[in-house]
Protein backbone atom coordinates (compact mmCIF):
# COMPACT_ATOMS: atom_id res chain seq x y z
CA UNK A 1 0.00 0.00 0.00
CA UNK A 2 1.62 3.56 -0.94
CA UNK A 3 2.05 5.83 2.05
CA UNK A 4 -0.60 8.23 2.73
CA UNK A 5 -0.11 11.86 2.56
CA UNK A 6 0.24 12.33 6.20
CA UNK A 7 3.08 9.61 6.70
CA UNK A 8 4.50 11.36 3.73
CA UNK A 9 4.39 14.40 5.52
CA UNK A 10 5.90 12.73 8.47
CA UNK A 11 8.73 11.10 6.06
CA UNK A 12 9.68 14.98 4.95
CA UNK A 13 9.72 16.10 8.65
CA UNK A 14 12.17 13.14 9.53
CA UNK A 15 14.65 14.63 6.60
CA UNK A 16 14.08 17.79 7.80
CA UNK A 17 14.71 17.13 11.20
CA UNK A 18 17.85 15.68 10.73
CA UNK A 19 18.97 17.95 8.00
CA UNK A 20 18.57 20.87 10.65
CA UNK A 21 19.67 19.23 13.07
CA UNK A 22 23.42 20.21 14.26
CA UNK A 23 22.52 24.08 13.09
CA UNK A 24 19.39 24.15 15.41
CA UNK A 25 21.96 22.43 18.36
CA UNK A 26 24.49 25.15 17.90
CA UNK A 27 21.89 27.62 17.99
CA UNK A 28 20.09 25.95 20.93
CA UNK A 29 23.32 25.99 22.84
CA UNK A 30 24.13 29.40 22.37
CA UNK A 31 19.80 30.62 23.40
CA UNK A 32 20.09 28.52 26.46
CA UNK A 33 23.53 29.63 27.84
CA UNK A 34 23.24 31.77 30.80
CA UNK A 35 26.93 32.64 30.77
CA UNK A 36 27.17 34.53 27.41
CA UNK A 37 25.67 37.65 26.65
CA UNK A 38 21.73 38.66 26.63
CA UNK A 39 22.37 40.07 23.09
CA UNK A 40 24.04 37.10 21.94
CA UNK A 41 21.42 34.97 23.32
CA UNK A 42 18.52 36.68 22.08
CA UNK A 43 19.69 36.79 18.41
CA UNK A 44 20.40 32.87 18.78
CA UNK A 45 17.05 32.48 19.83
CA UNK A 46 15.51 35.11 16.94
CA UNK A 47 17.47 32.55 14.21
CA UNK A 48 16.34 29.63 15.84
CA UNK A 49 12.39 31.15 15.78
CA UNK A 50 13.57 31.32 11.95
CA UNK A 51 13.73 27.69 11.37
CA UNK A 52 11.09 26.03 9.86
CA UNK A 53 7.89 23.61 10.73
CA UNK A 54 9.71 20.83 9.08
CA UNK A 55 12.90 21.19 10.61
CA UNK A 56 12.06 20.39 14.44
CA UNK A 57 12.42 17.04 15.85
CA UNK A 58 8.99 17.29 17.74
CA UNK A 59 7.00 17.75 14.62
CA UNK A 60 7.84 14.36 13.96
CA UNK A 61 5.40 11.45 15.52
CA UNK A 62 5.31 8.00 14.93
CA UNK A 63 2.83 6.47 12.63
CA UNK A 64 1.89 2.98 11.93
CA UNK A 65 4.29 1.41 9.59
CA UNK A 66 1.03 -0.65 8.19
CA UNK A 67 -1.90 1.62 8.09
CA UNK A 68 -0.48 5.37 8.56
CA UNK A 69 -2.64 5.80 11.47
CA UNK A 70 -1.50 8.51 14.04
CA UNK A 71 -3.08 7.40 17.39
CA UNK A 72 -2.77 4.42 19.56
CA UNK A 73 0.86 3.18 18.27
CA UNK A 74 2.41 0.79 19.93
CA UNK A 75 6.21 2.24 19.77
CA UNK A 76 7.90 -1.35 20.30
CA UNK A 77 6.58 -2.85 17.06
CA UNK A 78 5.39 0.82 15.57
CA UNK A 79 2.31 -0.98 15.09
CA UNK A 80 -1.50 0.82 15.45
CA UNK A 81 -3.74 -1.58 18.05
CA UNK A 82 -5.21 -3.00 15.74
CA UNK A 83 -2.12 -3.70 13.28
CA UNK A 84 -0.92 -5.20 16.18
CA UNK A 85 -3.66 -7.33 16.97
CA UNK A 86 -4.25 -8.53 13.51
CA UNK A 87 -0.20 -9.13 13.06
CA UNK A 88 0.01 -11.01 16.29
CA UNK A 89 -3.14 -13.05 15.64
CA UNK A 90 -1.37 -13.97 12.73
CA UNK A 91 1.70 -15.05 14.60
CA UNK A 92 3.94 -12.82 12.52
CA UNK A 93 5.27 -11.08 15.96
CA UNK A 94 8.35 -13.35 17.33
CA UNK A 95 7.28 -13.63 21.16
CA UNK A 96 3.64 -12.33 21.60
CA UNK A 97 1.48 -14.57 22.16
CA UNK A 98 -2.54 -13.97 23.09
CA UNK A 99 -3.30 -13.73 26.74
CA UNK A 100 -5.18 -16.90 28.24
CA UNK A 101 -5.04 -17.90 32.25
CA UNK B 1 31.57 20.81 66.18
CA UNK B 2 34.07 23.48 64.56
CA UNK B 3 32.01 25.21 61.63
CA UNK B 4 33.56 25.84 58.10
CA UNK B 5 33.54 29.03 56.71
CA UNK B 6 32.11 29.13 53.31
CA UNK B 7 35.30 30.26 51.75
CA UNK B 8 37.45 26.66 52.59
CA UNK B 9 34.08 24.94 51.15
CA UNK B 10 33.88 27.09 48.11
CA UNK B 11 37.65 26.42 47.66
CA UNK B 12 37.51 22.61 48.56
CA UNK B 13 34.99 22.80 45.21
CA UNK B 14 37.22 24.20 43.20
CA UNK B 15 40.01 22.08 43.74
CA UNK B 16 37.67 19.09 43.39
CA UNK B 17 36.72 19.94 39.84
CA UNK B 18 40.14 20.49 39.40
CA UNK B 19 41.07 16.94 40.02
CA UNK B 20 38.15 15.05 38.75
CA UNK B 21 38.00 17.57 35.41
CA UNK B 22 34.83 18.71 36.25
CA UNK B 23 33.30 22.20 35.50
CA UNK B 24 33.49 24.41 38.16
CA UNK B 25 29.99 25.94 38.37
CA UNK B 26 29.12 28.06 41.84
CA UNK B 27 26.17 29.97 40.70
CA UNK B 28 24.78 26.68 38.84
CA UNK B 29 24.05 28.26 35.51
CA UNK B 30 22.87 26.90 32.80
CA UNK B 31 25.61 26.28 30.85
CA UNK B 32 23.62 24.74 27.34
CA UNK B 33 25.67 21.83 27.25
CA UNK B 34 22.67 19.65 27.59
CA UNK B 35 22.29 20.21 23.86
CA UNK B 36 26.05 19.30 23.20
CA UNK B 37 26.17 16.14 24.97
CA UNK B 38 22.65 14.61 23.77
CA UNK B 39 23.07 12.10 21.01
CA UNK B 40 22.15 12.97 17.66
CA UNK B 41 18.45 11.91 16.82
CA UNK B 42 18.35 12.21 13.42
CA UNK B 43 19.44 9.00 12.16
CA UNK B 44 16.92 7.35 14.22
CA UNK B 45 14.05 9.46 13.07
CA UNK B 46 15.18 8.74 9.74
CA UNK B 47 15.08 5.54 10.17
CA UNK B 48 11.47 5.09 11.43
CA UNK B 49 10.00 3.67 8.49
CA UNK B 50 11.05 0.81 6.58
CA UNK B 51 12.23 0.92 3.00
CA UNK B 52 9.78 0.74 0.22
CA UNK B 53 10.20 0.05 -3.48
CA UNK B 54 9.40 3.02 -5.47
CA UNK B 55 9.12 0.55 -9.16
CA UNK B 56 8.04 3.86 -10.93
CA UNK B 57 11.25 5.95 -9.59
CA UNK B 58 13.48 3.11 -10.54
CA UNK B 59 12.10 2.51 -13.91
CA UNK B 60 12.69 6.59 -14.25
CA UNK B 61 15.85 6.22 -13.27
CA UNK B 62 17.25 3.27 -15.53
CA UNK B 63 14.71 5.05 -18.37
CA UNK B 64 17.80 6.03 -20.66
CA UNK B 65 20.14 2.71 -19.66
CA UNK B 66 17.71 -0.30 -19.45
CA UNK B 67 14.08 -1.41 -21.00
CA UNK B 68 11.60 -1.53 -17.90
CA UNK B 69 7.99 -1.48 -18.39
CA UNK B 70 5.79 -0.30 -15.66
CA UNK B 71 2.41 -2.53 -16.41
CA UNK B 72 0.49 0.12 -14.66
CA UNK B 73 2.00 3.17 -16.51
CA UNK B 74 1.61 1.57 -19.94
CA UNK B 75 -2.03 0.16 -19.37
CA UNK B 76 -3.05 4.23 -18.47
CA UNK B 77 -1.43 5.74 -21.53
CA UNK B 78 -3.12 2.98 -23.76
CA UNK B 79 -6.85 3.60 -21.85
CA UNK B 80 -6.04 7.38 -22.98
CA UNK B 81 -5.29 6.29 -26.15
CA UNK B 82 -8.11 4.42 -26.49
CA UNK B 83 -10.45 7.12 -25.05
CA UNK B 84 -9.29 9.42 -27.44
CA UNK B 85 -10.11 7.70 -30.52
CA UNK B 86 -13.88 7.24 -29.46
CA UNK B 87 -14.00 10.57 -29.13
CA UNK B 88 -14.00 10.73 -25.22
CA UNK B 89 -10.72 12.46 -24.24
CA UNK B 90 -9.98 15.30 -22.22
CA UNK B 91 -10.27 18.26 -24.23
CA UNK B 92 -7.32 20.56 -24.93
CA UNK B 93 -6.63 23.02 -22.91
CA UNK B 94 -8.23 26.60 -23.29
CA UNK B 95 -5.71 29.00 -24.83
CA UNK B 96 -5.26 32.32 -22.23
CA UNK B 97 -8.04 34.77 -23.39
CA UNK B 98 -9.77 32.46 -26.02
CA UNK B 99 -12.82 32.10 -22.95
CA UNK B 100 -12.99 35.83 -22.64
CA UNK B 101 -13.21 36.33 -26.80
CA UNK B 102 -16.17 33.58 -27.00
CA UNK B 103 -18.01 35.64 -24.27
CA UNK B 104 -17.10 39.25 -25.78
CA UNK B 105 -15.68 39.78 -22.50
CA UNK B 106 -13.18 42.69 -21.92
CA UNK B 107 -10.17 41.86 -19.01
CA UNK B 108 -9.56 44.79 -17.27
Amino acid sequence: MAPSARVLRDMKARKGAQANEIARRAYLFVARNETLSPQVRHHAQLQLNTFGRYTRPATCSNRCHVSGKGRGIISEFALSRFQFRVKALRGELPGVNKASW
Amino acid sequence: MASVPPSRLQALTKLRCSIFQTTYNPDSLRTGAKYLRARLRGPSLVGYYPERVNISQIVRSYRNRLEMVDDDEEERLQDVIERRRRGKGAPPKAKKGAYCDRLNLTVI
